[in-house]
């Protein structure tokens, strides 16, 4: 790849297996937590998950942990430390196109999302299972939208937050209350009506239900996947705008 | 009939918030010139090339570079231009070697010649956060120099770097010049102006208070050479004759010292007395007006002392008597 984006993305992706800690939160955070939880709530199908196999649910739900981590706290940090040293100004001034980076970050947050959703289910498939997927393509429909939405979120924070300081403890703060309400805490039938209400339209949510209902034959959540479908493109229009060097 | 102005900007403005930063600048940059940027900390420089090279947006005035507007055509001017940059970096593991790769288009140069050229062949596979600020430097010069730019822009070339650095740096200014390529250098290094620009424009408050050839510069605002030696009970008769020199505008007596200032040429015509008037003196000290001086001098107005001093014996009576 000889175009602008493909040498960021080629760099990028050097400098990724070059500091492997730096992936670590995206890659450990969600297979860790997910084993924990997962044997914490066992295997018996249960009313409180929709008499679901709480394991089987737990699965169908931390996918959209890793897209939330890579685009909430992996992304903000990367571009607000580049932002904050000058290596976007650089970019700029040495003629990148003005697009160019966002695609490429959008392609490598793409690429580290994909890569650690199939670490996740290399490592809770033996332990747990993996559940029937009952609606195959809206599966497929949701995790790369909700993908988009968040590296694009993860972009548009990174362009905003003035220091990676600032982007880490404002991503940290933005991830776990979604990470608790949407995703990997308890289920929305055992949440009071307030924090139900709360959790509801949470982008990480919003994304879970997209995933999860039609993996585990739920129902289809068209609404769910309608919201991450807007939240998708308003994300990435707002953050390409952003970052345009 | 001549090329026109590679940078022609007319009346720029530019405010950080309440801040006036560039007030009403105007400045040509003729092609195939080296043009400095000079001025005390503050004075807009850097935000005046971050406008040129369009990293940043003017409240007010028109730009024009290479014959685009860098605003709203940046995608067409920025591949034409190389910047080195004053505050930026790279990321920290990225090697040189990448780096290279990076920014290399279809129009770049061999990077490996330039690479030996600025001696950091042999850090190529070094990370970026390992090498020093020298090195550094380097390496973005070369970046800036890579894709066969027609005008480069370098803000605070040599910084951190050491002499013989800092000459092979200014030797490969120089020969990227003779290749056709304009340069815009802002710089605080007053010997680097003199050294590489063919003509200097100076800041002050976010305008251009003067500019010119630097030898032209230094003739308009500091003129005065100062020449100062010890003379025990010098013969008042010398001293007439002295005052009577040629551009000769102060003579002053302070014990056994005796300052003459004047016209730069009075160094000459002092140098012949002080032959004349047998034994030479052994402390001879010539402050020679410098584009420091004069830069000194518009800023503040007022001259510096002595920052040069030229051994007698050497520079003045050495093989002459």
């Amino acid at each position: 790849m000889s175009t602008a984006v493909g040498r960021l993305v080629r760099a990028e992706v050097a400098l990724m297996t070059r500091d492997p800690l730096v992936l670590t939160f995206v890659f450990a955070f969600p297979i860790v937590t997910m084993l924990i939880i997962g044997g914490a709530f066992g295997t018996t199908p249960d009313r409180a998950f929709d008499g679901v196999n709480p394991a089987h649910w737990y699965v169908a739900s931390y996918l959209t942990v890793v897209i939330a981590a890579t685009g909430l706290v992996m992304l903000p940090v990367h571009l607000a430390s580049y932002r904050e040293r000058g290596v976007l100004r650089r970019f700029a001034a040495a003629g990148f196109p003005r697009w160019s980076f966002a695609i490429a970050q959008l392609i490598v947050g793409l690429m580290t999302t994909a890569l650690a959703c199939a670490l996740l289910l290399a490592v809770t498939a033996p332990v747990y299972g993996l559940p029937v997927v009952h609606d195959g393509w809206r599966v497929a429909v949701a995790l790369p939208l909700g993908a988009i939405a968040f590296v694009s979120i993860g972009v548009l924070l990174g362009s905003l937050l003035p220091s990676a300081r600032a982007a880490q403890a404002v991503g940290l703060l933005v991830f776990f209350p979604s990470f608790l309400l949407g995703a990997g805490g308890p289920p929305p039938h055992v949440m009071g009506s307030v924090v139900r209400q709360v959790a509801g339209p949470l982008p990480l949510t919003l994304l879970t239900n997209a995933v999860r209902a039609p993996w585990l034959g739920l129902g289809p959540a068209t609404g769910s996947l309608i919201g991450v479908a807007v939240l998708a493109v308003a994300a990435t229009a707002v953050a390409a705008y952003r970052t345009a060097l | 009939m001549s090329e026109p102005d590679v940078v022609i900007v007319r009346g720029l403005r530019k405010s950080y918030r309440a801040r006036v930063v560039v007030d009403g600048l105007d400045l040509d940059v003729p092609a195939g010139e080296i043009v400095g940027l000079i001025g005390a900390n503050g004075a807009g420089k850097t935000t005046t090339v971050e406008c040129v090279q369009g990293l940043r947006r003017p409240d007010a005035g028109t730009l024009r570079v290479l014959g685009y507007d860098p605003v709203t055509q940046a995608g067409q001017l920025r591949p034409l231009m190389g910047s080195q940059l004053q505050d930026s970096a790279l990321p920290d593991r990225l090697r040189v070697a990448e780096a290279i790769d990076l920014f290399s288009t279809a129009r770049a140069r061999d990077g490996g010649e330039l690479l030996e050229q600025f001696g950091l062949a042999a850090r190529r596979r070094s990370v970026f956060s390992s090498l020093s600020g020298g090195e550094r430097q380097r390496l973005f010069l070369i970046l800036a120099l890579l894709n066969r730019p027609r005008l480069v822009i370098l803000d605070e070339l040599t910084q951190g770097l050491d002499p013989a650095a800092r000459r092979n740096v200014w030797a490969a200014v120089r020969q990227l010049n003779d290749e056709g390529t304009t340069v815009l250098l802002v710089t605080h290094e007053m010997d680097e102006a003199e050294a590489l620009c063919g003509r200097v424009a100076v800041m002050r408050s976010g305008r251009v208070i003067d500019a010119g050839a630097p030898a032209d510069l230094v003739e308009r605002h500091a003129s005065t050479a100062t020449i100062r030696f010890s003379m025990p009970d010098p013969p008042v008769a010398f001293l007439d004759q002295v005052r009577q020199l040629d551009g000769v505008r102060e003579v002053e007596r302070a014990g056994t010292l005796i300052t003459v200032r004047g016209h730069r040429r009075i160094i000459a015509y002092v140098g012949a007395a002080l032959v004349r008037w047998e034994p030479v003196p052994t402390d001879l000290s010539v402050h020679v007006p410098s584009l420091e001086d004069a830069l000194l001098s518009l800023l503040n107005g007022e001259s510096g002392e002595p920052v040069a001093c030229i051994p007698a014996a050497r520079e003045l009576t050495g093989g002459r008597r």
